[in-house]
């Protein structure tokens, strides 16, 4: 391990790869990420893949849409199949969801993403399988969709290297230095690197990292569980969600229907555990959309770990009292999709000083006032 | 393919069946699975992979490997060779499953059940621990997913070895009857056990004729048995490559012969004797090639299968199978002693099938999922759930019992499975004066069964095991 670099990252998911290979791209390659398990085996690993621009707040919205404009290049950038599929995102409309989707639409609309409300109709002709029965309309946008987070974590990791940037598997961060807000060195199970610029992305763990240098982040862990069934000929294109009940699904390249369902019963905790209760809620609420999957087998379900923020938005930017401490987290169950462009901004940040979009309103330091959420948080 | 006369085995074939295959008409006997039953029509080809379009054929024929999945009446990725075939059946070829419109409910709906004593499998280790709970009073469900009762049992025609009192002298066939007459009433075959959850004690989820169940249990005996290992070389997927406990399902239950002529690859006891029972079925066995410098099985077995004919060719290993669609022949190389290929020694058999007699891993899918502690054990397989002598794991009340805990035979399967049992039974609070004694004169029995110097492996792999146990409890 290099004794010391310009940039330590902690966390090697999509967010601490990505800003890798951001950060080298922009010339900054004398960068260290420290990962205490192997590459994408925290969020990235266990998400669904989803990429989808239909959000409500107006920060969400624009990174999306500029991670979409990213994602449609990755495959060519990284030299590899991200196997990216520009499917559409069908969100279900149940009859109380009506007013506030065709008001969600508008400023989607206003802010250049070409999403609109349809019919039960409309949305049967592009999932023919949808049993509309329950349904009131949906929103689709047709170029969100999904992409493949190990090829795309494993992607930005390679390229990274190639640059010259060291990756350290199976590291455990265990201690940041830092003497008057200025960081001096992080400490690891496997030798310290001396540096005084740090980025926290450490997913649902990030809080614990913050702790180190006495910063406190309001994030919280929450399991989320998902899952893969068997491979089948292709009968769905986009990534089918409802934020009524929570569940979102999608067909991958390779045949498989992969997806999760939220559980407002679900207490904050590091449990990774799969759970009977999911398997039930989720093949009930999937065969009831689509009574065709009745004939599906699952092959496995595991979980993962979202991590929350009071506003369900990412913490982005530079931290108050601690000179050089970059967060790249908390982004409450969405920071696969918007990576590509989260990562470039934070590159910017720490090489120019400046990034080329705002993020005002995603440091830290929002939450000493009031709040306005994201309301559409899932897949 | 359907074996007419055979020295020790009488194959009774029931009723006629139709079924049709790609379109076209076959026949089949009741009682056959459908993979069974295309073979016997010479059929090898049963499917093609989804990514690369390689011809599939089945390869472990108990339901473990997912080989030999087609569409069967419409419903894509069913496992043939655990599937019994029936009358009007419409089997066919299967690139990705394709899905038929769903007729079912709309909402899914999950029977409960209930049980003291769950055992998952109904092999040796899982017929005798239900036997033996039973006989306690406690309340018995035994799982498998195969439509016969019996586990590899049913399938060794050879008489068994052993101290073991009842059972020696006795042909695997046989014990798996009597075994299954006295369980009868609570095994339920054709049913799979899909998954464990630790929520509230012990869940399982089974699949039974495409609906699911929920069991409660407050015990679990695993014993789900083992899997056959693959060895890697060219062409190693095509059809016609088959695993020896496929072969021998194949035979011994079927009464259809793997093909007409047979390279075996791996020397120890399974290799030896398979190679024997395929000679006893009429099929040509070319010869048993063996990687190691020595033959790994008893003396007694290689000298029959020498006295027939079939060479045994040593420090040996198979380097691909030739073929496109299925295998038209094989060829091995020799190995020096860093186990590296020698140039020039390669040798062509012409074989229709390779049959890999190359060892078994435990199936420990429910010891994972449970969060049981596993521990890479090379003398019982590879990797195992650790467990203590009285076959508890560390997750309470899940068992562990025969090749699941550590790979063995069958008499030490049936002991462990009397031992899980008789645990249990303590555990349920349902111990007679007899339990005590019992267990003493199990555990006898079982040390008695690995003292000789075949059991000398495995022997070593148990005392590991115990002891990481004991560590972990101090
Ligand atoms: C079930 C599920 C489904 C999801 N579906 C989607 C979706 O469809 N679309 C979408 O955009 N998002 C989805 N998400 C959210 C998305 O997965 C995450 O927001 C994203 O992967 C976060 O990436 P990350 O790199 O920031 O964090 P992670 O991928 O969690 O990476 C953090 C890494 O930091 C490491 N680490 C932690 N502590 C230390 C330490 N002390 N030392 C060293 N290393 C450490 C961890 O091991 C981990 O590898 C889903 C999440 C889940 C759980
Ligand atoms: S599962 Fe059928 S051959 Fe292995």
């Amino acid at each position: 391990m290099r004794e010391k670099a310009e940039a330590v990252i902690i966390g090697g998911g999509v967010t601490g790869c990505g800003t890798a290979y951001s950060l080298a791209k922009k010339g900054l390659t004398d960068v260290v990420v420290l990962e205490r398990g192997g590459l994408c085996t925290g969020a990235s690993g266990r998400c669904g893949g989803g990429i989808r621009q239909q959000f409500t707040t107006e920060a969400n919205i624009a990174l999306a849409m500029e991670s979409v404009r990213l994602f449609e290049q990755l495959s060519e950038e990284l030299d590899t199949d991200i196997e990216y599929e520009q499917g559409g995102y069908l969100i279900i409309a149940y009859e109380d969801d009506v007013d506030q989707f065709r008001k969600n639409v508008r400023l989607q609309n206003s802010l250049g993403l070409h999403s609109r409300f349809i019919t039960p109709a409309e949305a049967q002709e592009i999932v023919p399988l949808l049993n509309t029965d329950p349904i009131a309309g949906a929103t689709f946008c047709q170029t969100d969709g999904h992409a493949n987070p190990f090829r795309v974590v494993h992607g930005y990791a390679r390229k990274a290297q190639e640059m010259g940037v060291e990756i350290n598997k199976f590291t455990n961060v265990t201690d940041i230095v830092a003497v008057d807000g200025h960081i001096q060195a992080v400490r690891t199970d496997k030798g310290t690197v001396k540096t005084d610029t740090v980025v926290n992305a450490a997913g649902a763990h990030s809080r614990d990292i913050a702790a180190m240098v006495g910063v406190d982040l309001p994030n919280k862990p929450y399991r989320h569980e998902i899952l893969v069934t068997e491979p089948l000929e292709h009968v769905l294109d986009p990534m089918v969600i409802s934020f009524k009940t929570g569940i979102y699904f999608s067909q991958q390249k390779h045949g498989s229907i992969i997806g999760g369902i939220g559980d407002p019963e679900e207490p904050s905790s590091y449990n990774l555990s799969g759970s009977l209760r999911f398997l039930k809620r989720m093949a009930r609420t999937m065969v009831e959309l689509v009574p065709a999957f009745g004939h599906l087998n699952v092959l496995r379900q595991w979980a993962g770990l979202y991590d929350v923020t009071p506003d369900a938005q990412p913490i982005l930017g530079w931290t108050e009292g601690v000179d050089r401490f970059c967060q790249a987290n908390g982004y409450s169950g969405h920071g696969f999709m918007v990576a590509p462009k989260v990562t470039e901004l934070v590159a910017e940040l720490i090489v120019d000083g400046k990034p080329s979009m705002p993020i005002d309103d995603l440091t830290l330091s929002r939450f000493e006032g009031e709040i306005t959420g994201e309301a559409y948080v899932v897949g | 393919m359907r074996i007419t006369e055979h020295p020790l085995l009488s194959f009774q074939r029931k009723r006629v069946i139709h079924f049709t295959f790609n379109g076209g008409p076959l026949e089949a006997y009741e009682g056959e699975t459908i993979a069974a039953a295309l073979h016997a029509a010479g059929i090898k080809v049963l499917s093609r992979s989804i990514t690369y379009s390689r011809p599939r054929g089945f390869f472990c024929a108990i339901g473990k490997c997912a080989s030999c999945m087609m569409n069967v009446n419409g419903v894509p990725n069913v496992k043939t060779c655990v599937t019994l075939v029936e009358e009007g059946m419409v089997v066919e070829s299967q690139h990705k499953g394709v899905l038929k419109p769903f007729t079912g409910p709309k909402k899914s709906h999950i029977s409960h059940m209930k049980t003291q004593v769950a055992v998952i499998g109904a092999g040796p280790a899982g017929l005798n621990a239900a036997v033996t709970a039973h006989a306690y009073g406690a309340s018995v469900l035994v799982i498998d997913e195969n439509p016969h009762a019996g586990g590899q049992l049913v399938k060794q025609t050879h008489k068994f070895f052993g101290s073991s009192r009842e059972r020696a002298g006795t042909r695997g066939t046989e014990i798996a009857k009597i075994l299954y007459r006295e369980a009868e009433s609570f095994v339920m075959l054709q049913a799979a056990v899909v998954g464990h959850y630790n929520d509230r004690g012990h869940r399982l989820v089974l699949v039974k004729d495409g609906t699911l169940a929920e069991l409660e249990a407050e015990k679990v005996i695993v014993a789900t048995g083992a899997s056959e290992n693959m060895l890697l070389f060219e062409n190693n997927d095509l059809p016609g490559v088959y695993g020896a406990g496929a072969v021998q399902t194949l035979m011994n239950v079927y009464g259809i012969v793997p093909g007409n002529s047979v390279l075996m690859v791996g020397a120890g006891n399974v290799g030896l004797i398979v190679s024997y029972q395929l000679l006893q079925a009429g099929v040509k066995v070319v010869g048993v090639v063996e990687a190691l410098p020595r033959i790994g099985g008893y003396h007694v077995h290689a000298a029959k299968v020498r006295r027939c004919g079939v060479p045994i060719y040593t420090s040996t290993s198979i380097l691909k199978a030739l073929g496109e669609e299925y295998v038209t022949g094989a060829v091995t190389v020799s190995l020096d002693k860093d186990w590296n290929h020698i140039p020039g020694t390669e040798r062509k058999f012409d074989v229709d099938t390779i049959c890999l007699a190359v060892g078994l891993s435990p199936s420990i899918e429910f010891f994972c999922q449970a969060g049981c502690r596993i521990a890479h054990i090379p003398e019982l397989g590879g990797n195992t759930p650790v467990h203590s002598p009285a076959m508890e794991t560390t997750v309470k009340g899940m068992y562990a019992a025969g090749d699941a805990a550590g790979i063995g035979e069958a008499n030490t399967a049936m002991m462990e499975g009397k031992i899980a049992a008789l645990s249990c039974v303590k555990a349920l609070g349902l111990s007679t004066l007899e339990t005590e004694k019992e267990s003493k004169e199990s555990y006898e029995e079982l040390r008695l069964l690995r003292s000789g110097s075949f059991g000398e492996r495995a022997r070593q792999g148990k005392e590991r095991v115990f002891a990481i146990m004991e560590e972990l409890h101090e």
